[in-house]
């Protein structure tokens, strides 16, 4: 059976805390003796929106969720401080948060320096109350959920985590389609896979067989790795990648699924400064991750000095290409 | 197992299936749904150089791919990619 946590039984980190009214709302077992459960985690937007229409279409899905006990555990929303403070007052926010927002799921407040921070306080608190046949699917709150394209991913996502369960797969990462001149695909195609190619290059073939969009926002994952990943370290930028060079290089089961199609959209370009810090912020990561696994090595610090210098030159292609596509 | 969700999950919809090789001999559709037995879905040749076949499938997510001329080829259109459980790429695709 799922053992269906409270507040009082788990440790929650001290930068964050979970509004007591939702939080000591106790899940009662699932009828049937159903041993798994789907934990979805909203990520609140992290800059507040000024529109709600697309909040309210995705708390449509919430509620539908939290309505499902058998299947679905209490939905997590998760709400970085500053942007709780920040719209504090405002009787719009307080009305959506009161009304729709904390009566279909537990507000877990944090203190997160970005938005995979906040995946990694929502995802971690969903772990605490899990049991090790369940399944954790983040849902990113910052995505235009009332247009068609938003409406079609939101009658998609659960997809994610119930091919994790169906198939037995570790990780389900969700992809929208694009076509090469979509902005996010640029970025992907000139940075993502060109720095993975340097720092990674079998994990990155291997990655691209799955998914093109290897930063995605979408993805549902099964209990076992998601403690591992959750037992290191956890960065605050592009944590997908991480994921997934974790579960290419521990033989995890990864499926990709098509959860929408933006190709024949008009949208917005992404500017060019966006890019750079995408291109930067993976960089980084990557760097990081490439010490933290060859550290040990007698050589690595040569290696290292040379796979930098080749990233130098890989990210510098890669800004050129980007600033004459995008500026 | 969301079998919940699903309720009329026993019931078959008919799912199309199209491949692109106009070279071939031979094509068939294989997946979890038929233990992947190359000769229990066998698709048709269509005057285009395609090849065509309506499967009956359970509501649900089923790995799949086309067996052309004997090698195992993934669906290009497909819903989805993942592996099978001898670790051969394959297409996936939702039921709902």
């Amino acid at each position: 059976m799922v053992v269906f946590g409270s507040v009082g039984q788990t440790v929650v980190p001290e930068s964050c805390t979970v509004k007591k009214s939702q939080a000591t709302k106790v899940r009662p077992p699932a009828a049937g003796g159903a041993k798994r459960l789907i934990h979805p985690v909203v990520v609140y937007p992290f800059r507040p929106p000024e529109d709600y229409g697309d909040l309210e279409t995705l708390y449509g899905l919430v509620a539908r969720l939290d309505a499902q006990r058998e299947t679905y555990a209490r939905p997590i929303t998760v709400l970085d401080r500053k942007t709780h403070a920040s719209l504090q007052g405002k009787p719009r926010f307080e009305a959506f948060h009161r009304d729709i927002v904390a009566r279909c799921s537990d507000v877990l407040d944090a203190w997160c320096v970005d938005t995979c921070q906040m995946w990694y306080a929502g995802l971690g608190r969903a772990y605490e109350l899990g049991g090790p046949d369940d399944v954790y699917w983040l849902i990113p709150g910052d995505f235009n959920y009332g247009s068609p394209v938003g409406q079609e991913v939101l009658s998609r996502l659960h997809d994610l985590p119930e091919i994790c369960i169906e198939l037995g797969q570790d990780i389900c990462v969700g992809e929208i389609e694009a076509d090469h001149n979509n902005p996010k695909q640029l970025i992907d195609t000139h940075g993502t896979f060109a720095l993975l190619y340097n720092w990674f290059p079998n994990e990155g073939r291997e990655i691209r067989q799955y998914t093109e969009r290897p930063r995605s926002e979408f993805f549902a994952i099964r209990h076992a790795f998601l403690g591992e990943m959750l037992h290191r370290r956890w960065y605050a930028y592009e944590q997908t990648v991480v994921v997934l060079l974790r579960a290419v290089q521990t033989g995890k089961r990864i499926t990709r699924f098509s959860v929408g199609n933006i190709s024949d959209l008009e949208e917005g370009r992404e500017s060019f400064a966006s890019a750079v810090q995408q291109v930067e912020r993976t960089e980084r990561v990557l760097k990081s991750v490439w010490r933290e696994l060859h550290a040990e090595q007698a050589d690595w610090a040569e290696r290292y000095r040379r796979l930098e210098t080749q990233s130098e030159q890989v990210r510098r292609a890669a800004l050129i290409l980007l600033e004459n596509l995008l500026s | 197992m969301n079998r919940d969700r699903y309720s009329a999950h026993r019931n078959l919809r008919g799912v199309n299936f199209v491949c692109h090789a106009p070279q071939a001999e031979s094509v068939s559709l294989v997946g979890d749904f038929n233990q992947w037995n190359p000769t229990a879905h066998p698709m048709e040749r269509m005057a285009d150089g395609g090849w065509f076949l309506v499967a009956e499938l359970r509501h649900g997510h089923h790995r799949y791919a086309f067996l052309v001329d004997g090698h195992l080829t993934t669906d290009p259109r497909a819903m989805g990619a993942t592996r099978d459980d001898q670790g051969r790429r394959v297409s996936l695709v939702a039921v709902s």
